[in-house]
């Protein structure tokens, strides 16, 4: 490291001894009499003036900045009351579904052609019946939105879109039907592996009742 | 006692100056450092009458902070640091003008090297327009590597004393003195020819 500053030095040498050859410049005759008259005189003009003072400009700039964005991350960050995953909101609904099985309605209406499981009558999000063949017939998904304003957003994107979808704007919402969510949803069909479970539920109820039904005869019998 | 005052060191001086508040103490320190003072800020600036004026302020800095300079430093240091801060602050102020100003040329703005192709090699043999062309060319070089220059190569300072008024490292000294050097040399390659 030494060497190639002094090789650098060596190069220059000829212009640093010109440099140092440069005559020397020396302040006027008058200026010690003149450095002590603006003392005695204490004629300190700028220099006395010239104490760092705090600049309100420079410190408020940046600290206005940091609280904007601050009370900015408040107002646009939705609390964690507020962030409700949809999807996370359609299982948790699906778990609490409740098949009705009332024994006395089981009794006297739960017949063959009349295999329905019924949902839990505060329960929106989804209904459906099973045929005698056991069968899903219905499966419309009741989805926590207000239908006038939900999009499929696969014929969305495929170039489906009607007309009711791009006039979103224009709807007009009264009443109690509120709709809880206004965003993007990816509509799912439903497992078909819940189904079974249902299924397996409701016959175990069934066989429940017709064993129940048949101790019942027995028991009348003399 | 002026005789025995003359005889002390610097730091000896200003510690007469803090302790006892000294005049002549004070006015033996202006006589020593006034012309090297001087000769760094006009190296550094380029004005006579602006350099005088800062060459004063440092001293009225000095006079009325005395009690800020710590024993531990060196006095020359201490001062060249303040006769510093000065011609950059004024630095700073011309260029602000020269911002603001839209009226003036660029000729008037800085000083302009004379173009050399004019000369005969004799003139520029010549001691004292070499010298004013060296001036000149001095003062186009960046500010940053000009202070260190001017420090290290017209004012003699060590690697050290220089890392201590600028603040830098020292191998921050050593390249910014050969960056100024070599930029230096450029502005004056019709004289230098390698």
């Amino acid at each position: 490291m030494k060497t190639i500053y002094n090789e650098k030095q060596n190069k220059h040498s000829k212009m640093i001894k010109d440099l140092q050859n440069l005559p020397k410049v020396e302040t006027p005759e008058n200026f010690e009499f003149n450095l002590m008259t603006r003392i005695n005189n204490k004629n300190f003009g700028n220099v006395e003036n010239s104490k760092p003072v705090f600049d309100w400009i420079k410190f408020l700039a940046p600290s206005a900045v940091v609280v904007t964005a601050i009370i900015l991350l408040f107002i646009l960050l939705p609390t964690s009351e507020q962030i409700t995953d949809p999807l996370l909101y359609q299982a948790q609904k699906l778990d609490s579904q409740t098949i009705v099985s009332n024994s006395i309605l089981a009794g006297k209406e739960f017949t063959k052609n009349q295999n329905t499981v019924k949902q839990n009558s505060n329960s929106t999000t989804q209904k459906k019946s099973v045929s005698p063949n056991r069968t899903v017939q219905n499966l419309s998904p009741l989805l926590p939105f207000w239908t006038s304003r939900s999009v499929s957003l696969d014929d969305y994107i495929n170039g489906g879109r009607n007309s009711r979808n791009l006039q979103q704007g224009n709807v007009v919402h009264g009443g109690e039907d509120s709709a809880p969510l206004d965003r993007f949803f990816v509509a799912e069909k439903p497992d078909q592996t819940t189904l079974k479970k249902y299924r397996a539920h409701a016959d175990s109820l069934r066989k429940a009742q017709l064993k129940a039904d048949s101790l019942k005869k027995v028991q009348k019998m003399p | 006692m002026n005789k025995l005052l003359t005889e002390l060191k610097d730091e000896e001086l200003i510690k007469e100056f803090q302790d006892s508040n000294t005049l002549e103490a004070y006015e033996i320190l202006v006589k020593r450092y006034k012309d090297p003072l001087m000769n760094f800020v006009y190296r550094f600036v380029g004005d006579r009458d602006i350099c005088t004026d800062i060459v004063q302020d440092t001293m009225i800095k000095f006079y009325l902070n005395k009690d800020s300079y710590r024993s531990f430093a060196k006095f020359s240091t201490w001062i060249y640091t303040i006769a510093g801060n000065l011609a950059k602050n004024e630095l700073k102020r011309r260029r602000r003008r020269v911002i603001f100003s839209i009226s003036n040329s660029d000729d008037e703005r800085t000083p302009q090297i004379e173009d050399k192709m004019f000369r005969s090699p004799e003139k520029l043999t010549d001691g004292k327009i070499r010298n004013e062309i060296i001036e000149k060319a001095l003062l186009k070089v960046k500010p940053v590597y000009r202070e260190v220059v001017i420090l290290r190569d017209i004012q003699d300072l060590s690697y050290d004393e220089i890392s201590e008024i600028t603040g830098l490292a020292i191998g921050t000294v050593k390249s910014r003195i050969n960056r100024g050097r070599s930029q230096l040399q450029k502005l004056l390659k019709h004289i230098y020819k390698e």
